[in-house]
């Protein structure tokens, strides 16, 4: 996952980015670039796609980084975040114009993993698994369809043909589950 | 909507999966309520950690080199505007010296008292009227759109400014004959529209981008105008298109459509 040891914050890199130091970027890509591609690929369903929204990704933060505030969140957090919400945008696009690859819309969800990963990554993917392995499926399900797909629960009552409010309860009842496998671990994890 | 009842939101909110009103209400009490911020940014932080869960991919190793070039060719984040810009665009009004005294105080007296006015008019809203709280959120969302807005803005002005855009302009057809709009595009394929004198549109519709490729129109994104009749919206030119230059606007139902079913607005020359 992490290409080099982190010897300098990510916090410290995002200074270095809005001071337009080239090499600061490229640390951070090297730092984030394997799990920030998987999180668009298991989105979008194409490379093609990913390597586009990445390099939208990576732009934003180098036109962005100023504005990041190390206050409300981690740098990790905030690089998610931030490809996460292109690639829904992406997708909906695709959807629009037709070419969303049926895989995305997948119920069942497989790994898209063909990196060499390290022990940082190999250790918080298996973490995170677990735990989502521990929620019910039926919330497990609500959760991955609201992340992976970008739905909000009345599309996700719509998709899997249940009530509205089950899909409420159920996801509520997921994330408190989740954070409370995980929370505690936050901290640690990224 | 009481205090209690946003937090049970924080956790669907972090997912992005609230409907769209009850994602506004939130948005604008987070806007007001730091305790509420506070929590919110944990909600996210685990939310994050999702992204665990997709596995691990490698991108082509060309790509963080095309990152590398497209950012030494535009500008980084502290020389692209932002919230200390804003006091390097103020203008500032010549002093009358002869009366800069006598005015300065009246003005400072004046706006002591505008401001004392301003301060209990509203703890006197606040306290007695429930109702000017929902006024206060509803101008808080017109404040984040305004800041969005500007935000677009900006990159709109990054994307004209690129070495090596092209721009394209397009034209009002009968059913908007005032119409007119120009799309700028680089060669990445990043494209802004700016659309003027556009008319209102209907309930349920919005416009939409087309992209005229071999003869055939691809989608884009969509875009509102605003009450001036103002819009614009940045998409990505798709690669099939990208040595096409023509576009056209039309009006389409809100959540967009594969094929144009509306008639069109805008359209370039062919």
């Amino acid at each position: 996952m992490r290409a080099e040891p982190a010897q300098t914050s990510d916090n410290e890199l995002l200074k270095a980015i809005a001071r337009s130091d080239e090499t600061a970027l490229g640390s951070l890509y090297d730092r984030y670039r394997v799990i920030l591609f998987g999180l668009l690929v298991r989105i979008l369903n194409s490379r093609e796609e990913a390597e586009d929204v990445l390099q939208e990704v990576f732009i934003q933060v180098w036109r962005r980084a100023a504005h990041f505030d190390e206050s409300r969140g981690r740098a990790f957090t905030w690089l998610v975040t931030v490809a996460r919400s292109r690639a829904i945008d992406r997708l909906r696009v695709l959807a629009a114009r037709g070419r969303l690859a049926d895989a995305a819309r997948r119920d069942e969800w497989e790994s898209v993993s063909d990196a060499d990963t390290d022990a940082f990554y190999a250790e918080r993917s298996e973490i995170v698994r677990r735990a989502l392995q521990e929620i019910p499926e039926e919330q497990r399900l609500t959760l991955r369809l609201a992340y992976f797909e970008g739905l909000t629960q009345s599309e996700i009552a719509t998709k899997l043909g249940t009530p509205l409010g089950t899909v409420k309860t159920r996801m509520r009842a997921g994330m408190l589950k989740l954070r409370e496998l995980l929370g505690h671990q936050v901290r640690n994890l990224i | 909507m009481v205090h209690q009842e946003y937090k049970e939101l924080f956790s669907v909110h972090a997912l992005t999966a609230l409907q769209p009103g009850d994602a506004r209400m939130l948005t604008a009490h987070l806007e007001q309520c730091s305790e509420c911020r506070s929590a919110m940014d944990q909600w996210e932080e685990t939310v994050g950690l999702l992204a665990f869960d997709a596995g691990a991919a490698e991108p082509s190793h060309h790509l963080r080199e095309r990152i590398l070039q497209t950012a030494r060719n535009s500008p980084a984040s502290s020389q692209g505007g932002g919230q200390t810009a804003d006091a390097t665009n103020v203008i500032p009004m010549p002093v009358q010296r002869s009366h800069s005294f006598s005015m300065q105080s009246w003005a400072a007296i004046a706006a002591v008292f505008a401001f004392g006015a301003f301060v209990i008019s509203l703890l006197v809203l606040w306290s007695q009227h429930n109702a000017s709280k929902q006024e206060l959120a509803l101008l808080s969302i017109q404040v984040k759109d305004a800041q969005q807005q500007l935000a677009r803005q900006r990159e709109a002005i990054e994307i004209v400014t690129t070495p090596g855009t092209q721009s394209v302009e397009l034209e009002g057809t009968e059913v908007a004959p005032e119409a007119h709009a120009t799309v700028a595009y680089d060669r990445s394929g990043r494209a802004v529209l700016l659309a003027n004198n556009l008319p209102p549109t209907p309930e349920g519709k919005a416009y939409q981008l087309w992209f005229v490729v071999s003869g055939q129109l691809t989608p884009g994104k969509l875009f509102l105008p605003d009450t001036s009749g103002h819009g614009s919206v940045e998409d990505q030119i798709p690669a099939a298109a990208r040595g096409s230059t023509g576009f056209a606007i039309t009006l389409e139902p809100e959540g967009g459509v594969a094929a144009p079913t509306g008639p069109i607005y805008l359209r370039s020359d062919p």
